[in-house]
């Protein structure tokens, strides 16, 4: 029984020695101690077995030892045996002698025979082997002690420094730290790392960076949660151990430096230092920033920061510097300041330049920044008091980082069904957030002892929330699954960027940082509303930089590999807690729980993906409950107020949530690297461009609204783009199959069944996405809100709340509508009837006139479609675009009812498109006079019709290829067409290829019903060469500029480098396209494996590099043209805003932004784009020690061979009614 | 299942052929040698490799030589040719409706067609056609040739449909053939070999094609008798006695077809060619590797009685993606994929298929997946039996 009793002995210790609070660690602990008794095991349950097997050993024992008791005098208690503690310890030992002295008695005592014997040997086998385990259980309590105290001490390679260290710990107790300090940094560096530090090549070298990130990503994070011991910890171990020490950098030591410079440490500073020395690191700005920073805070006499000051500037850094190029926090910089002032009383801290008085130089911005013309802008048209009580209520929004907006779905009528569903669920929330804050606390546990081990886990990410809010988070996550189950890696994915998010929100609140915001943002509001006067004139952007200091530091975003993790921890709590009873209906509580979420594989070809699926019955419950209310990010939603003008790459926008200026895939960071990096002049033209598009205030067309909400809660209506309910779906057959059905009958049905079911998806898909556009434009209704902007890599504009906004459909755009209006002057009538007869698309080919005349003469059937949309005799519904073309009749019925319709005040917005605007900048670069032509470039009469002309040469072709015999030819005798071409020629300014330019012929050919089927293989190849042939001819100058940039981008990646362009604006772009770097998560329910292209370390892909550069080349200088209309119009006091090559403003200010959009398409191509694009990129991929390089010498002689230009006289575009229209 | 071959113990037989390579008149002698009859190597004659570029089938369209250097293995050897007929021959009742996938210089074709039989030759490359129909003439006209690829019958990409890839609605519609009710007899008997490339491909496409009986299957129980890679078939017939090999293709396949191993033939004794009809060198070809493996002779017999009331055509996907889902994670315990896999109770499913909760997903025989699949789908009480969804399985093979 003694085994059996020091085994639960052992047991008990090992709780003994547990700290309180971590029990969750005890399986993994329990293996050493087991092989203490030399039986390793590796089966689920080992303790239960090992005690098993140990029973008929431990029977035996009992039996002699029930003999033996009576013999025995002391014995050792078992209880105390059972309790034994650390301080025990050396008790129990000791006690030994006198024990030794015992078994003598006990065979003195006449217990004859091999029984005794036997006893005998068992006993003292038995008490050696206590003995040791004694010993080890001490020594391991020793070792456990030592362990739950952070390390401080670092470990040092070099024994010099370690020696030094010694000596100075030993024999100098006062406070030699500051002396040490000084003496290390005179030091030289210990070992030239420059060159082994070079990262290994290969996926070795992938791996090794991925370890490098997660790392230094966990010091900084101890650093922000305020634990740079933990840091510290971690660094000393993982700087201990020789071979790891290889993958520190000197930003990780910098990372705990400053954690210790925050809290004023200076003895653990000088820690640091000494590893950073014998790590081989010189310090840099940063390390000096830290040192001095403690010592600010620390009041350190002057000669030791004067001793410091003097190494910096003797190892080459500059003083200023640590106030310029440094960010620190605004308390940093204080204490900053305060040390060396202490050094050099005299010294003040450089100021930066004020941004206001640095300008633009850029010729095409030249107007816009000109000082001596006075600067108008639109204003809002809301009073100063007014916009101050909009800011507070998007600040409270924002605040509470979640908006709840009622659903727009028709309610159900409160059955008692649906009440107890809704009570089940409520109930059951309660329960989820309960067991999951529970969860949570005991997985923060878990990853503070792997950091305790020296290994960077999660543990700073997990503090940086409050469990509430992570639990609250997780369970809005599972409110918004799909039923159909969602992907485990972007679920993690969406997860980490949220909590990401509210962090920053969160750290914003923290100071004052709110307060001076609103202080700053008030006087901000006197430049912005109807009611005040600024004296000085200055745009939005120059004013808000006037107004204050440049704002601190933002908050670098995680690397990807953490935020994927990090989702991944918190989605695998969620799979694990939430739980709900098998049988819903049945009350007890006996019932069996079953998860709620399950972790199933879907297998696409051979590919597995990992999906987390709910329950169908928590669907169905979520179905029955039909809770009315939904649930969006606060950057989800359009703003209530003005947003914050763009200042920098990443301060605008929203008032707390980060928003970057270039949005981009996650994980990309070159964009903002190279954002960074430029002159802050640089890029005011799309700073201000944005702050502007962003400061157009909207209303909801509730007219328009109403009718769509009529259509969305009865049966909706597919064919104006208003989804149908899921009742709507088409129902499989009901009728079960006869009992011999064969079973080709069967497959029929089965794929039936598929149908339906693919039919519902879609239709469920679509309909989710109406339902939170009009639930938005619901909660938006009667309110003005604005819609900030951002761009992507080459400076497309977009907005940033994705659900609601100008960009979508034809529903999106017909809901909304100027806040301010305009009154329609004398021609905007006239433009309100274009307008809507282009968008019917009826007149396409017809003059402005002639459609004038059209809505003329249909004015009784737009006044009918006004009336009665529903009821009339729906003119409207025939339109192209059928919802806008009813929100325009309206606004015509209503100007034209009104007494006089020149001072009718409209808010409806005009659009004027251009005209296949990515063949327009092509034939403006070739200077092409046909192409020009073509798409409406020169004056004409008539619009032109690109279409119609490939058509036609196509045609011209086509005849040639006849006579001469071709059969191919001879069969697609009438059938070419416009429509037949169209979407190929649309596409092959981005790139299209012969291989898509086929498939997309080829449908179109098998659309029309007589054709011979048989051809269309043939005729599709036929038909795409033509139409390449066609635009050859047609666009000779295109064509050549197009393969120039293809065969440059593909040259210069081929020399290993992404290509790399400033736009005529100057915003620098980068092709974020490369082999796919591959990071691996491992652990937990799912290895997840996720590539990311974006990643600058790996090699440009090749084929990627070379096809996107034509068309994102062409896309940089339309968001160009659309970024200078865009100023010049503000300039002009219009109110504009665009879907890229769609220009909005008022009815009565089209023919202005036409004049503005001609001219300055006209300004930017006089510009030598193509020749600065060539100087640019020699300078940049063919300068310095390269150029020897045979693949250098290409790309130079490529570059260098600007394609020839036709004779267009650009001049024309001014005139061309038809260039936007 | 080592089924000898006719007379012949089978080993005899490949020690006969291994290494006897193209070269016909070693061949011969080694046949003699080994007392093998006479009259196996009858035809020899006929067939030299020299014979088939000096037929003279004109300059190959030059889009066939751009586009495919993917090389194929035909039968040359007429002794195997007859052991096959030997083998397919069969029962005196058998159909005797052969379709021969890629015959190419057509020995085998010409010694089913010398037995009586009605051969179907389904070749994909051009240069063979117009030697296999001129053999259809000499014999007697029992022989169809069709330019198509077996393995490219109905594409899945609801693309243009070109030859050499057809549907088989049309082909055997062209060709006459009727559709036998699945539990009839067999409609006809597929004889060929498997394309070295995309083999795992093509046996999921089969296995689709079965389930749903669609494509070929359609037409009843369709017989194949193919030449697999060793390794492949071995994984086919895997079973929980030799786990390593077992997973849910060879589940699939078992629940499906009765599997029958009929011959073992090493590599060598295939002659390989290029797409247009070129006699490859043996150089490149004879890696130590492939020397080594083995082409297995498999029967694959549609199970009469593979559909039940409870698998169907209809719901085939969702045992498919049972299958795959538990072989995802084969060393887990049945009980715990059964949670993943339906709402059903995990335990009652476990008592009535009498299976034990330590049971492991590699302890499972093929015919306890189907059982286990019938009982879940045929539980009551449950609104939903499955938590799979049509969403996830992205058929296209």
């Amino acid at each position: 029984m003694s085994a059996l009793r020091w085994g639960r002995g052992a047991a008990g210790l090992r709780w003994a020695l547990w700290p309180a609070g971590c029990p969750c660690l005890l399986a993994e602990e329990g293996a050493p101690l087991r092989g203490i008794w030399g039986r390793r095991r590796s089966s689920a349950s080992p303790c239960e077995q090992d005690r098993r097997k140990d029973w008929g050993h431990a029977e035996l024992l009992e039996v002699l030892e029930a003999r033996a008791r009576q013999l025995r005098a002391d014995h050792v208690s078992e209880v105390t045996e059972k309790r034994v503690d650390v301080a025990r310890l050396p008790e129990a030992g000791s006690s030994q002698p006198p024990r030794k002295a015992q078994a003598g008695v006990e065979a003195a005592l006449e217990l004859s025979g091999r029984w005794a014997r036997k006893l005998d040997k068992e006993k003292r086998v038995m008490q050696k082997r206590k003995q040791q385990l004694e010993v080890k259980l001490r020594q391991r309590a020793e070792q456990r002690a030592r362990k739950q105290q952070l390390h401080v001490e670092p470990r040092l390679q070099s024994r010099q420094l370690a020696a030094r260290l010694q000596q100075w710990l030993l024999h100098s107790p006062g406070s030699p730290w500051a002396e040490q300090l000084t003496w290390l940094l005179r030091e030289a560096p210990r070992r030239p790392r420059g060159e082994e530090r070079r990262p290994a090549d290969g996926t070795a070298g992938a791996r090794c960076d991925g370890q490098r990130q997660r790392l230094l990503a966990f010091l900084q994070g101890c650093v922000l949660v305020d634990q740079p011991a933990l840091a510290h910890h971690v660094l000393v171990v993982q700087h201990g151990r020789a071979r790891q020490q290889r993958g520190l950098t000197l930003p990780m030591y910098n990372a705990v430096l400053h954690g210790w410079a925050r809290k004023g440490s200076f003895k653990e500073l000088v820690y640091v230092f000494f590893m950073l020395k014998d790590a081989g690191f010189s310090p840099d700005l940063l390390s000096y920033a830290a040192a001095l920073q403690c010592m600010g805070r620390l009041d350190q006499n002057a000669s030791t920061i004067q001793r410091c000051l003097k190494q910096m500037a003797q190892d080459g850094l500059q003083l200023q510097e640590l106030f310029t190029s440094v960010a620190l926090c605004k308390e940093d910089q204080v204490a900053l300041l305060s040390a060396v002032r202490k050094a050099e009383p005299t010294f003040s801290p450089p100021q930066p330049p004020l941004p206001s008085s640095q300008v633009n130089t850029s010729p095409l911005l030249r107007d816009i920044y000109d000082k001596d013309q006075p600067a108008s802008y639109p204003r809002q048209h809301l009073p100063l008091k007014m916009l101050k009580s909009l800011f507070q209520e998007q600040l409270s929004v924002e605040m509470a980082t979640t908006v709840t907006v009622a659903s727009v779905e028709k309610a159900p009528s409160l059955t008692k069904e649906v009440l107890q569903a809704r009570k089940t669920l409520q109930g059951l929330r309660i329960r989820w957030e309960a067991d999951l804050c529970q969860v949570l606390r005991e997985t923060k546990a878990n990853e503070a002892h792997a950091a305790r081990e020296g290994r960077p886990s999660l543990f700073p990410y997990l503090c940086l929330l409050s469990e509430g809010e992570f639990a609250g988070l997780l369970l809005q996550t599972l409110q918004a699954l799909p039923p159909q189950g969602e992907s485990l890696l972007s679920l993690a994915q969406q997860l980490g960027l949220r909590i990401f998010n509210r962090h920053v929100v969160q750290r914003k609140q923290l100071g004052d940082e709110v307060r001076a915001l609103e202080r700053r943002y008030f006087e901000y509001l006197r430049l912005l509303a109807s009611d005040s006067r600024v004296v000085v004139s200055r745009l939005p952007r120059q004013h808000w930089e006037a107004l204050g200091a440049p704002e601190v530091p933002h908050e670098q975003p995680w690397p990807l590999p953490v935020v994927v993790q990090l989702g991944k921890q918190l989605a695998e709590v969620l799979v694990q807690t939430v739980k709900m009873p098998g049988r819903l209906a049945e009350r007890q509580d006996s019932c069996k729980l079953i998860p709620v979420l399950y972790h199933v594989y879907s297998f696409r070809s051979f590919r597995q993906i990992g999906i987390l699926k709910p329950h169908p019955a928590f669907m169905q419950l979520l179905a029955t409950a039909a809770e009315r209310t939904m649930t969006f990010e606060a950057a989800e939603v359009p703003m209530l107020c003005p947003p914050l003008p763009w200042t920098s790459p990443h301060s605008g926008a929203f008032l707390l949530s980060p928003t970057k200026l270039m949005r981009s895939m996650e994980g990309t960071t070159q964009h903002q690297r190279l954002l960074e990096a430029c002159p802050p002049t640089q890029l005011h033209g799309a700073l201000d461009a944005l702050t502007q598009l962003g400061n157009c205030a909207w209303r909801v067309n509730g007219r328009v609204l109403d009718l769509v909400l009529k259509l969305f809660t009865e049966k909706g209506c597919p064919r104006l783009g208003v989804p149908a309910p899921p009742s709507e779906a088409p129902r499989p057959p009901q009728s079960r199959l006869p009992r011999g059905a064969s079973p080709e009958h069967k497959a029929e049905l089965r794929r039936e069944l598929a149908r339906c079911l693919k039919v519902a998806r879609e239709m469920h898909s679509l309909r989710t996405d109406a339902l939170y556009r009009l639930s938005l434009a619901q909660h938006l209704r009667h309110r003005v809100f604005w819609l900030p902007h951002n761009m992507d890599f080459r400076g497309r504009t977009y907005p940033c709340p994705p659900h609601f906004n100008h960009l979508g459909s034809d529903l999106a755009r017909s809901l909304l509508e100027f806040a301010q209006g305009r009154p329609l002057g004398p021609h905007g009538l006239d433009w309100l009837k274009v307008h809507l007869v282009n968008l019917t698309g009826l007149k396409k080919r017809e003059s402005l006139q002639a459609r004038l005349a059209f809505a003329d003469e249909v004015m009784k059937d737009i006044l009918d479609s006004a009336d009665r949309p529903l009821m009339g005799r729906k003119w409207w519904m025939e339109a192209d675009e059928p919802w806008q073309a009813l929100a325009c009749c309206m606004e015509i019925a209503q100007a034209v009812r009104a007494g006089d319709p020149a001072t009718h005040v409209s808010h409806f917005p005009v659009h004027q498109d251009g005209s296949c605007n990515g063949l327009q900048h092509y034939a403006a670069l070739g200077r092409d006079s046909v192409g020009a032509a073509s798409v409406n470039l020169v004056p004409s009469d008539l619009p032109q019709d690109v279409y119609s002309g490939v058509a036609t040469q196509v045609e011209v072709f086509r005849r040639q290829d006849a006579e001469r015999g071709v059969q191919v030819a001879q069969v697609l005798e009438g059938f070419i067409s416009r429509k037949v071409v169209k979407q190929t020629v649309m596409t092959v300014v981005y790139g299209v290829t012969r291989y898509g330019g086929r498939l997309q012929i080829e449908k179109r050919l098998r659309e029309l019903s007589d054709f011979p089927q048989e051809f269309v293989w043939e005729a599709s190849h036929y038909l795409v060469r033509q139409v390449f042939n066609s635009l050859q001819e047609m666009f000779s100058g295109t064509r050549a500029i197009q393969h120039w940039l293809a065969e440059s981008a593909r040259l210069i990646a081929r020399t290993g480098s992404a290509v790399e362009w400033v736009t005529p604006l100057g915003i620098p772009v980068i092709q974020p396209y490369h082999q796919d770097a591959k990071v691996l998560i491992n652990g937990g329910i799912q290895s997840l494996t996720f590539s990311n292209s974006g990643d600058t370390s790996q090699k440009p892909n090749i084929l990627k590099q070379k096809n996107g550069f034509p068309p994102n080349f062409i896309h940089s200088l339309d968001s160009s043209h659309m970024m200078l209309t865009a100023l010049h119009c503000y300039r002009k006091g219009l109110t504009f805003v665009s879907v890229h090559d769609c220009f909005w403003t008022h009815a009565a200010d089209v023919p202005v932004m036409n004049q503005v959009c001609r001219e300055q398409f006209v300004r930017l191509h006089s510009q030598p784009i193509l020749h600065d694009l060539s100087r640019f990129l020699v300078e940049r991929f063919c300068s310095g020690p390269r150029v020897k390089k045979v693949r250098v010498a290409r790309l130079l002689d490529m570059l260098l061979s600007v394609p020839k230009t036709g004779a267009f006289n650009l001049e024309q575009v001014k005139h061309s009614t038809y260039f936007f229209s | 299942m080592w089924v000898p071959v006719a007379g012949v113990p089978w080993r005899l037989t490949l020690s006969a052929f291994s290494g006897a390579g193209r070269f016909c008149v070693l061949r011969y002698q080694a046949a003699r040698w080994k007392d093998v009859p006479a009259r196996n190597s009858r035809g020899l004659s006929d067939f030299h490799p020299q014979l088939l570029p000096s037929q003279g089938f004109g300059e190959s369209p030059s889009w066939l030589s751009k586009c495919r250097l993917e090389s194929r293995h035909y039968i040359t050897d007429p002794r195997l040719a007859e052991t096959m007929v030997r083998i397919l021959w069969g029962k005196e009742d058998a159909c005797k409706l052969f379709l021969e996938c890629n015959p190419g210089p057509g020995i085998l074709t010409q010694a089913l067609l010398e037995r009586g039989a009605r051969v179907i030759a389904l070749e994909s490359d051009r240069t063979f056609i117009p030697h296999l129909e001129s053999l259809g003439k000499n014999l007697g006209g029992k022989l169809d040739v069709v330019h198509c690829d077996f393995f490219k019958l109905d594409p899945r990409n609801h693309g243009v449909v070109k030859p050499p890839s057809l549907t088989s609605q049309v082909l055997f519609q062209n060709l006459g053939i009727e559709a036998l009710p699945w539990s009839k007899g067999i409609p006809l008997k597929v004889v060929g070999i498997f394309p070295t490339k995309n083999e795992r491909k093509t046996l999921w496409k089969l296995l689709h094609d079965i389930y749903s009986c669609t494509s070929i299957y359609r037409y009843g129980r369709v017989e194949l008798n193919l030449f697999i890679n060793e390794k492949e078939c071995k994984k086919l017939m895997a079973n929980p006695q030799n786990p390593h090999l077992y997973q849910a293709l060879s589940v699939l396949w078992q629940v499906a077809c009765e599997i029958e191993l009929l011959h073992m033939e090493p590599w060598s004794s295939f002659d390989l060619y290029t797409q247009n009809g070129q006699l490859e060198k043996p150089k490149c070809r004879e890696s130590l590797g492939e020397i080594q493996q083995k082409l297995c002779f498999t029967r694959l017999t549609p199970r009469r009685n593979l559909f039940t009331e409870n698998l169907t055509p209809v719901n085939y996907d969702v045992f498919f993606h049972m299958l795959k889902q538990c072989f995802m994670k084969r060393n887990a315990k049945l009980i715990d994929h059964l949670h993943s896999l339906s709402p059903v109770d995990a335990m009652d499913i476990l008592k009535q298929t009498r299976k034990k909760e330590k049971t492991k997903i590699t302890n499972m025989y093929p015919r306890d997946f189907k059982r286990l699949f019938e009982t879940i789908e045929c539980s009551k009480g449950y609104t939903c039996k499955w938590l799979y969804d049509d969403f996830m399985e992205d058929i296209v093979i």
